[in-house]
């Protein structure tokens, strides 16, 4: 999409899939919607960050979120062994269609983390919210799939 | 199974230009196999569809759904009470699934949103490579069980020719096996190399695409 002209009151956002496995131990697994930073997240737990395909990702950009962040356990310590590397290149499956459509490549992310609070994973959404902003806000907003 | 894949995206924006309601139908069967065509596929192609015809100014209202089969009636069918809300279809089936929807809705513009490519086998994960090329006259019992019709560049009868890298590869593509030197190789594992030097009558392409539109007929199974 065109770039948009900046907007000082544009809240991006951002929907978190973070695998439960990358969760510290002593941390509750947070879902829902949080206010964070100036920004809205909405949260969703995954036993494995391989449980979401592309088509889902993409499916949640196109009903207008600014951004999804895909937050995956470190290649080497996937419990399933190969769930975060499945993961990998299904967000790249989801950028390279973003960009052919030109809705930006960007929207879609993944991060390789570990041992995650709750204020981490907000302020890896502030981290991705910034990142779209320059993007405008998603022109996809108020539509839904059938 | 048969092999198709997307068509540019680009290629599929514009065939549906101007369009407002559109079904996006799948096959459940050989296209959903090659990753083409199925389920995962159409909810993945829709969204794409859709922000992309948005991007370009245009509002597109997309239903999706995955049939059995689309080469056969009974499963079509499925898409009569679809049908009256839509202006256009857009197909992710082989070319002969596609070709039965539009029979049954006549009155809808159909698309396609594959370009079928080939009778395949997926070699490894993400990787499919043909093994049949429907000639209608299979000699699969003469080459020792692999292809040269399909899996060789000249489709030669007689190989390999003088094209065969070094490393076993063909001269067209250095990551296809030369077919004609498995062959010859199965054929000096089974001690029968010397089968390949009979002289063999020519190959009956009658029986191939050349001679215009197939038909089979089974009496017995007519009604």
């Amino acid at each position: 999409m065109a770039a948009a002209k900046p907007d000082p009151n544009f809240q991006p956002e951002i929907v978190v899939l973070y695998c439960r496995q990358a969760l510290d131990a002593e941390e509750r697994p947070p879902e829902g919607a949080r206010q964070a930073l100036g920004l809205g997240v909405r949260l969703v737990l995954l036993p494995c960050s391989s449980k979401v395909e592309a088509y889902q990702m993409l499916k949640i950009v196109e009903q207008g979120a600014d951004g999804v962040l895909l937050l995956a356990c470190p290649e080497k310590a996937c419990r399933f062994l190969t769930g975060s590397l499945k993961a990998e290149r299904r967000v790249q499956r989801a950028r390279q269609l973003l960009g052919l459509v030109n809705m930006g490549p960007e929207r879609v992310a993944l991060r390789r983390v570990s041992g995650l609070s709750l204020k981490d994973i907000l302020a890896l959404a502030g981290q991705m919210a910034s990142e779209v902003k320059a993007l405008g806000p998603n022109p996809m907003k108020g539509d839904n799939l059938q | 199974m048969i092999v198709a894949e997307w068509k540019p995206i680009p290629e599929l924006l514009a065939s549906l230009k101007g369009h407002k309601n559109i079904l996006l139908v799948g096959c459940a069967t050989c296209v959903a196999e090659c990753a083409a065509g199925g389920e995962r596929e159409v909810l993945t192609l829709a969204p794409v569809l859709k922000m992309g015809l948005k991007e370009q100014g245009q509002d597109v209202n997309i239903i999706t759904k995955t049939l059995e089969r689309q080469c056969e009636p009974e499963f079509v069918e499925e898409l009569a009470e679809i049908a009256p809300q839509v202006d256009a279809i857009m197909s992710l089936s082989c070319g002969i699934g596609m070709q039965l929807v539009a029979e049954r809705f006549i009155d809808l513009p159909l698309y396609p949103g594959v370009n079928t490519t080939s009778l395949a086998i997926r070699e490894q994960p993400g990787l499919w490579t043909a093994r049949c090329a429907a000639c209608g006259d299979c000699m699969l019992g003469e080459t020792f069980g692999l292809c040269p019709v399909a899996r060789c560049a000249k489709s030669l009868m007689n190989g390999p020719c003088g094209g065969t890298r070094k490393d076993g590869k063909c001269e067209v593509d250095p990551d296809t096996e030369c077919i004609w030197r498995l062959i010859v190789e199965r054929a000096e594992a089974r001690g029968r190399l010397e089968d390949l030097a009979k002289v063999r009558p020519a190959k009956d392409w009658s029986n191939s695409g050349h001679g215009g539109p197939k038909r089979m007929l089974r009496e017995d199974l007519r009604s």
